[in-house]
């Protein structure tokens, strides 16, 4: 069984970066949350060197909120009048790890997980569990949310769920290459009726 | 090592055709459809027909022995009431350690849009994200210790039953019940009939002067299981998950590519997963939606991979319409069903030769058939295109 090793962690690209990674006549028609998340997995895929990974997963707690957000507020002012092919077709969970894919021409594995507040974790044991048994060398997983200035004026707008606003790029290799950061050795996850889900990834600093 | 075989030890379904595995299996038999005018989602869009299941979300929350209210999504109703089919039919009521992985999108988005721009009203239990519906149909059992959500559009169903296949491979778990949920949201009749890809008439999949989809709703969950927990617990063992594959297009968020790259590659992978070449492959249930679109790029896709010796291929969607996340699983089951019960599932609607398109099983009556090896199609929004394979237990 192979070992699972982390060759980079990207989080947050600062927006002062962006040109660097994507053409700004590519991001203009890209909204926060993509632009953010693209770029964030650009980069773990510079710095490790990986530009081709094996599979592409994402973890979302809530998914495409801003065009969610908008394409209600379209059902609320134009009842079912409404016409937003753009808004819906990049409201779905999975928006942002297709917009990688399409991206980058990477026709491997792809997913996305949406639940709760361990969303990146079940992306990670995914990956983890295909790497071990050597169907794929290479993943990058990725955790992307964004807060809309609905749920930042009410945070329990859509529920107690609590999602930080973030996006965070992991690239995973069965090779350690020369600075590994981590081995991961398992992700445990645990659901208990009553209680939040869990999850816990067991790594070892290298 | 030797991999451990994943076997299919129970199966629970409600589709516009029906509430349960007899009544699914009887209205396909019979070749009849669940498609007709919209009576349930409060939309004022009559002109799309849609495959609703035909019961209100009270008859539903009665059937079931759970209280209605507003913040009861549809779509756990309709998971819960598969979810229970599948545990009976599996003989594990009860179980302590058992696995649910669930596909949707919609989630409580039914709830979110009633109340909309009202916010959930204080100290109600989170129902609008995805991971919200999946721990509450789980939790109606409280079977479960591991819960998951794939939410990958259309194909959403079929990862679950791809990740389901994982885990126990992988010696995670000994048994997932994997499947998928939705209902039907304004949310998305609006979103599909801004990309004007909705049929104001019955679906006609692979015809020539097909003009879209129909929507449709539906849940169905598969109980998937090491052989040798099937055979320790003494269950009966309906079929063999034999491969899986999932590959992306790589071409547009909405639009499939014109050779079918990303499906070409997910039903290659699914057939090395199997150990099985195209040949033997005796029916393909295909994504199908309806869309000119998608049914050409996949008939391109399809024709790649079987070439000259194509196996019978037909689209339930004319019977369902299209069940958007939860497509994956209840195509599988009818997959499991017309493998068990030896006929062909054919399509209600089809007339016109499009020459870009496959042929696909239609007529009066299904035709009787031997079926040992079978292939399923789901495809997604990003170009996340999926395909299994299930086998008869020999």
């Amino acid at each position: 069984m192979n070992r699972v090793f982390v060759t980079a962690i990207v989080k947050d690209v600062p927006a002062g970066e962006y040109a660097r990674y994507l053409p700004p006549m590519k991001a203009r028609r890209m909204g926060k949350l993509q632009k953010r998340a693209l770029v964030t997995a650009l980069k773990a895929m510079e710095i490790s060197g990986v530009g081709e990974p094996d599979a592409i997963l994402n973890g979302t707690a809530m998914g495409c909120m801003e065009n969610t957000v908008q394409m209600l507020g379209g059902l609320v002012s134009e009842g079912e009048e409404v016409n937003m092919p753009t808004c819906f077709m990049q409201s779905t969970h999975n928006t942002v790890a297709s917009m990688i894919a399409i991206f980058t021409g990477n026709h491997g594995y792809n997913t996305t997980y949406s639940h709760r507040t361990i969303s990146f974790e079940l992306a990670l044991q995914d990956a983890l569990l295909r790497l071990r048994l050597g169907q794929i060398r290479t993943a990058l997983v990725c955790a992307n949310d964004e807060l809309t200035e609905l749920q930042l004026h009410n945070p329990t707008f859509f529920g107690q769920l609590e999602v930080q606003d973030r996006s965070e790029a992991w690239m995973l290799s069965v090779e350690s290459g020369e600075h590994p950061l981590y081995e991961i050795e398992n992700v445990r996850v645990i659901h208990q009726k009553g209680a939040e889900d869990r999850a816990e990834i067991i790594k070892k600093s290298l | 090592m030797m991999r451990p075989r994943v076997v299919i030890t129970g199966m629970g379904v409600v589709s516009a055709l029906g509430v349960g595995v007899e009544a699914n299996a009887a209205a396909l038999v019979r070749g009849e459809s669940g498609i007709g005018q919209v009576r349930y989602l409060p939309t004022e869009h009559h002109e799309f027909p849609v495959g609703e299941v035909k019961m209100s979300d009270e008859e539903l929350c009665h059937s079931l022995q759970l209280a209605d209210g507003p913040c009861v999504s549809r779509t756990n109703l309709l998971g819960i009431m598969a979810l229970r089919e599948a545990l009976v039919h599996a003989n594990l009521q009860g179980h302590p350690d058992l696995a649910l992985i669930s596909g949707t999108t919609v989630g409580g988005m039914d709830v979110t849009e009633r109340l909309f721009p009202e916010p959930l009203p204080a100290g109600m239990h989170d129902v609008h994200d995805c991971g919200a519906s999946t721990d509450i149909i789980a939790d109606n059992s409280g079977c479960f210790n591991y819960t998951s959500t794939v939410s990958t559009a259309c194909s959403s169903a079929m990862n679950a039953l791809i990740l389901g296949k994982l885990l126990i491979e992988s010696g995670e778990r000994e048994i997932v019940l994997a499947g998928g949920a939705e209902a039907l949201s304004k949310f998305h009749l609006n979103g599909f009939k801004s990309l004007m890809i909705l049929d104001r008439q019955r679906c006609r999949p692979f015809d020539q002067t097909r003009a879209g989809l129909n929507l449709g709703e539906g849940a169905a969950f598969l109980v998937l299981e090491s052989e040798t927990s099937a055979l320790q617990r003494g269950a009966e063992i309906l079929g063999v998950l034999s491969g899986g594959g999932n590959a992306c297009d790589a071409y547009h968020q909405t639009a499939s590519s014109e050779d079918g790259e990303g499906a070409r590659r997910a039903m290659t992978q699914a057939l090395a997963d199997a150990r099985s070449s195209p040949a033997d492959i005796s029916y393909v249930n295909a994504h199908g939606t309806g869309t000119p679109n998608n049914d050409a790029s996949e008939s391109a896709a399809l024709r790649r991979v079987f070439g000259d010796k194509l196996p019978p291929v037909s689209s339930t969607k004319s019977c369902t319409g299209h069940t958007t996340s939860a497509s994956g699983s209840i195509e599988t089951a009818f997959c499991l069903m017309a493998m068990r019960r030896g006929f062909l599932p054919y399509q209600t609607e089809y007339q016109n030769l499009d020459e870009k398109c496959i042929v696909p099983v239609s007529g009066k009556e299904p035709p009787q058939a031997n079926l040992r090896h079978v292939m399923c199609n789901a495809f997604g929004f990003g170009g996340n295109d999926s395909s299994v394979i299930l086998s008869r237990y020999e």
